[in-house]
């Protein structure tokens, strides 16, 4: 036991800090939100209405899906696309999908790889692109929670301000949806420019995102 | 899983997600009928027993009773048209009018009666809250 927590610590810190997350935008969320119901003249909302509301939903995808495409589209861009001298970069002249030699792949593959690393066809290629690929279905997935409940929410408010609702093709195009998106992505990409450009100057001793602390600036894809 | 099982769950799903169902517009729409019944059988105190509390306390101003007051509007009312439910609000399209409600513990309130629409503006309610 003492072994599995020490050796999966880093996942089990981000899963705690994800699931107390999640407690407390449900609490907050829901006070938040009966306020609004009770200035509006409706009645308040039970926690376990609320977060099986599409108000919940809504809040929830929307920040699911910006995290999933930052992470999907920094898993895609660092295959060819390079910064000189940053910890996220591979080093210029590297971009590209790389050999089977340098990849590992097919009768490079060793005792330890996994299976369809060294098995032919289909099962090379889907293995080979697997993080993206679940990234970016986990991505869409949410995207699309993001716009069903979405609708589901801005319905309701809509209604409650004495307006008509609208359909899903048209709350996709609306201004709701967009800037729901827009203002999670813009955010998203800040973060990861950040991180490329930043990691290039600064230091933090010991972490894997950082390079040596004595390390040169110009010292691409090495990390601490 | 055959194609009819996986459109049940997709339909389940965007049910739980939207929290939409047949059900629920059957009832708002009873709501709104029941609504209706009573202001057409000058019943007013039925009528605003019906009503959100603050739309039922924005007739009762100058003096005048709630019950007396909702009369006075002769609301047009009709037969229900169209019906549409999300969260804890519906809106019911009657023949004549539309009327907006809203879900309280004890079941759908009218919280906007009379209304007329006004393009990209909300509507406009003889009743509101």
């Amino acid at each position: 036991m003492k072994n599995f927590v020490k050796n999966n610590a880093l996942s089990l810190f981000f899963l705690a800090a994800f699931l107390l997350s999640l407690v407390g935008q449900s609490f907050a969320g829901n006070a938040d939100a009966n306020q609004q119901r009770l200035a509006e003249g409706g009645a308040p909302l039970s926690w376990v209405s609320y977060v099986t509301s599409s108000d919940f939903t809504a809040d929830v995808a929307e920040n699911w899906q910006s995290e999933y495409l930052q992470f999907l589209l920094f898993i895609l861009a660092t295959v060819w696309l390079v910064q000189r001298g940053s910890t996220e970069s591979k080093k210029p002249g590297e971009e590209g999908g790389e050999s089977d030699a340098e990849q590992k792949t097919g009768r490079y593959a060793e005792s330890g790889s996994p299976a369809w690393a060294a098995a032919a066809g289909w099962r090379r290629s889907l293995y080979g692109n697997s993080l993206g690929l679940v990234m970016g279905a986990v991505f869409l997935l949410s995207w699309l929670g993001q716009s069903v409940s979405g609708q589901a929410s801005y319905n309701a408010q809509q209604l409650a301000q004495l307006e008509d609702p609208v359909s899903w093709g048209e709350y996709v195009v609306s201004a709701d949806f967009w800037n729901r998106t827009l203002q999670n992505w813009q955010s998203e990409f800040l973060a990861v420019l950040s991180m490329v450009v930043l990691s290039v100057y600064l230091r933090q001793r010991g972490s894997t995102q950082s390079k040596p602390v004595g390390a040169a600036h110009d010292t691409t894809g090495v990390e601490g | 899983m055959n194609s009819r099982a996986i459109s049940l769950a997709l339909m389940s799903l965007v049910a739980i997600l939207t929290g939409c169902s047949s059900a629920e517009r059957e009832t708002a729409e009873q709501a709104a009928t029941r609504f209706y019944g009573a202001v057409h059988d000058r019943q007013g105190e039925q009528a605003c027993s019906l009503l959100a509390p603050s739309a039922a306390e924005g007739l009762s101003t100058g003096g005048q009773r709630c019950a007396n007051a909702i009369l006075d509007l002769e609301l047009p009312g009709g037969q229900p048209v169209d019906t549409a439910v999300w969260g804890d609000e519906a809106q019911v399209r009657l023949s004549r009018d539309t009327v907006f409600l809203h879900r309280f513990p004890q079941g759908w309130l009218v919280r906007g009666a009379g209304c007329t629409a006004r393009g990209e503006l909300p509507y406009r309610c003889e009743v509101t809250t």
